[in-house]
């Protein structure tokens, strides 16, 4: 367990949050603690796999990528979007 | 004593400059205080301030503003206006005095530096008074919310929230150092009198004066349409020093200043502001929108202010026209998602026909904000109480510490500004804040917003608990909750029934 500090912005919601994510996490691990924050609360649930992204890239990380494979920096904003 | 009229001798009097033999010029006005940038004593006897008065004309004009403001409140304490106004309203007050009131003093200490440190004369002596006029506003917005403290703990944080770490009395105090507190006399002379008090403080203070008097609240109506009568008089110091500077070769630096604070100031307004024009005043006694304040009150005046003054827009003015449909929106939502960090209850404000007005006013509303309210909206109808409140922290400007915020909905869009420095990863909200750090970063760098603070291990414990205690809250009383005690939603009921 080592806790990890990151910024997301949620597809379709109006602001970026703290999540506090762990090391281990995969991607898809990842999308679910950022979505706890946001969906059912300012979004509604919808179909569809939800991805992550460093801020504003054009690529996805893996699903199964580990936050410490990620070379994410602590703080550093992430996006999570939905695939469709 | 016969008097003889002002006219006889004040192009005299205040001209009549020191000239310094003990010490040097820069000794008596240092570049760090002075804000002079090398332009010489003479220089600046040209400033020519277009509003003169004498300390004893001064003086019997002030005291009949205070005699009219107290009078109408003495007159008016029977009307009962705590109990029989619309909650959203007494939100609107406690936001105002909390976010204001000792904010005044700060702007006595910047008034003071111009009065000590402006090479320019008639900057002296205006700021002389101008000091005068941010003391009686200060005074007079503690003592105005005071009877109301022993109804009611949040208007207590007139006084407190400008010493607390209170997300908002910090973003505040951010904008007020960085123009004021933290800024040579030109500075403030432009930052202040010219791009904070011509513009933003108008709006503020006519424009929520319209408001008060249609809410029937003319005790706060007189009140601030008095203070505003000063600031419209001391607001007249930035114009003639920008002249001096222009006229001397800096008008570059003078336009980034102007940019600056113009831009700090939309923010800090944005948050405070637009929510309580837009959702808190309730629907009735909306004069305008906050947007059609902006376009009367910032837009219009400053364009002609900048123009006549010889300086240009600021280059982000297509960015700011965009802001002013979109930001105070999700302000909004944050603030009332994150009440319980307020010392004010949010209204949330979007009851079907408030909804109505909204999408009448800024095309696009519903499939934008409305998409996340109808998820709120449809948890406090269905009772999922716990839906509607955070267990987490926005994330934070590192310039306006304010919550990074975009478009919801269906055109989403949240785009954070990152910049690292010394090892140091900021965000920002905005391009714009972004390039504020970027031109003093020694000015800004070493703050810590208060997400920063919580990663820091400063606030203890980690809770959201021991965030609301590190913000001075001291009861439950104090935080935060929704204006109406979600009656608002009642109303929403048929509507979630048709759209189902
Ligand atoms: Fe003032
Ligand atoms: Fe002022």
């Amino acid at each position: 367990m080592s806790a990890f500090p990151i910024h997301a912005a949620f597809e379709r919601d109006f602001l970026v949050q703290l999540i506090v994510v762990d090391l281990n996490d995969s991607m898809d691990q990842v999308a679910e603690k950022v979505a706890y924050h946001c969906v059912n609360r300012r979004v509604a649930p919808r179909k569809g796999v939800m991805r992550v992204r460093k801020h504003q890239s054009s690529e996805l990380f893996p699903r199964g990528m580990t936050v410490a494979e990620s070379g994410l920096k602590p703080t550093e904003v992430i996006d999570v979007v939905f695939e469709d | 004593m016969a008097m003889h009229p002002r006219k006889d001798w004040y192009e005299l009097t205040r001209s009549t400059n020191w000239t310094p033999s003990y010490v040097t010029e820069e000794q008596l006005f240092p570049e760090q205080m002075s804000g002079h940038m090398g332009i010489t004593l003479d220089k600046w006897e040209s400033y020519d301030e277009p509003y003169k008065t004498s300390y004893p004309e001064y003086v019997s004009i002030q005291r009949e503003k205070d005699a009219g403001a107290y009078s109408v409140k003495a007159a008016l304490e029977r009307a009962q206006i705590y109990e029989n106004a619309d909650p959203g309203w007494i939100s609107t007050l406690k936001a105002h005095y909390g976010a204001i009131a000792v904010g005044e003093y700060a702007a006595v200490t910047g008034e003071g530096r111009m009065a000590r440190f402006s090479k320019a004369p008639g900057n002296r002596n205006m700021a002389a008074f101008g000091m005068m006029d941010e003391l009686r506003h200060g005074q007079i917005q503690l003592f105005f919310p005071h009877e109301y403290c022993k109804k009611d703990r949040q208007f207590d944080w007139a006084w407190r929230a400008y010493q607390s770490n209170e997300w908002a009395a910090i973003a505040a105090k951010h904008f007020f150092d960085d123009i004021i507190t933290g800024r040579d006399a030109i500075s403030v002379a432009i930052m202040l009198t010219f791009s904070f008090e011509t513009g933003f403080t108008n709006m503020q203070f006519l424009g929520l004066a319209a408001d008060a008097a249609d809410a029937g609240d003319y005790t706060f109506s007189s009140l601030i349409s008095s203070i505003q009568t000063d600031e419209s008089r001391h607001a007249q110091q930035g114009g003639p020093a920008l002249q001096v500077l222009i006229a001397n070769g800096k008008k570059e630096e003078a336009q980034k200043k102007v940019d600056i604070a113009i831009w700090r100031a939309w923010r800090l307004f944005a948050v405070l502001t637009g929510p309580t024009m837009d959702y808190y005043t309730p629907l009735e006694h909306r004069q305008q929108s906050f947007k059609e304040f902006m376009y009367e009150w910032i837009i219009g005046q400053f364009e002609r202010a900048l123009i006549d003054l010889g300086l240009d827009k600021p280059w982000y003015w297509d960015l700011f026209l965009k802001d002013i449909d979109e930001l105070h929106h999700s302000y909004h939502m944050g603030v009332w998602y994150w009440r319980t960090t307020a010392w004010w209850n949010p209204a949330a404000g979007v009851t079907p026909e408030e909804r109505d007005w909204l999408e009448e006013k800024y095309p696009g509303w519903n499939k934008r904000w409305g998409r996340c309210w109808d998820v709120i909206t449809e948890n406090v109808i269905e009772g999922r109480m716990e839906l509607v409140s955070p267990e987490t922290l926005p994330t934070i400007c590192n310039m306006s510490q304010i919550p990074l915020v975009g478009i919801p909905g269906d055109d989403w869009e949240v785009k954070v500004f990152s910049l690292e420095h010394n090892g140091r990863l900021y965000h920002f909200g905005s391009e714009v804040d972004r390039w504020i750090f970027q031109q003093d970063p020694v000015q800004y760098q070493n703050h810590l917003n208060v997400v920063d603070r919580f990663l820091a291990g400063q606030i203890q414990p980690m809770t959201l608990e021991g965030a609301l205690q590190y913000m001075g809250f001291q009861c439950v009383e104090e935080m935060g909750k929704d204006a109406h005690d979600f009656a608002w939603a009642e109303k929403c009921k048929p509507e979630m029934k048709k759209s189902a």
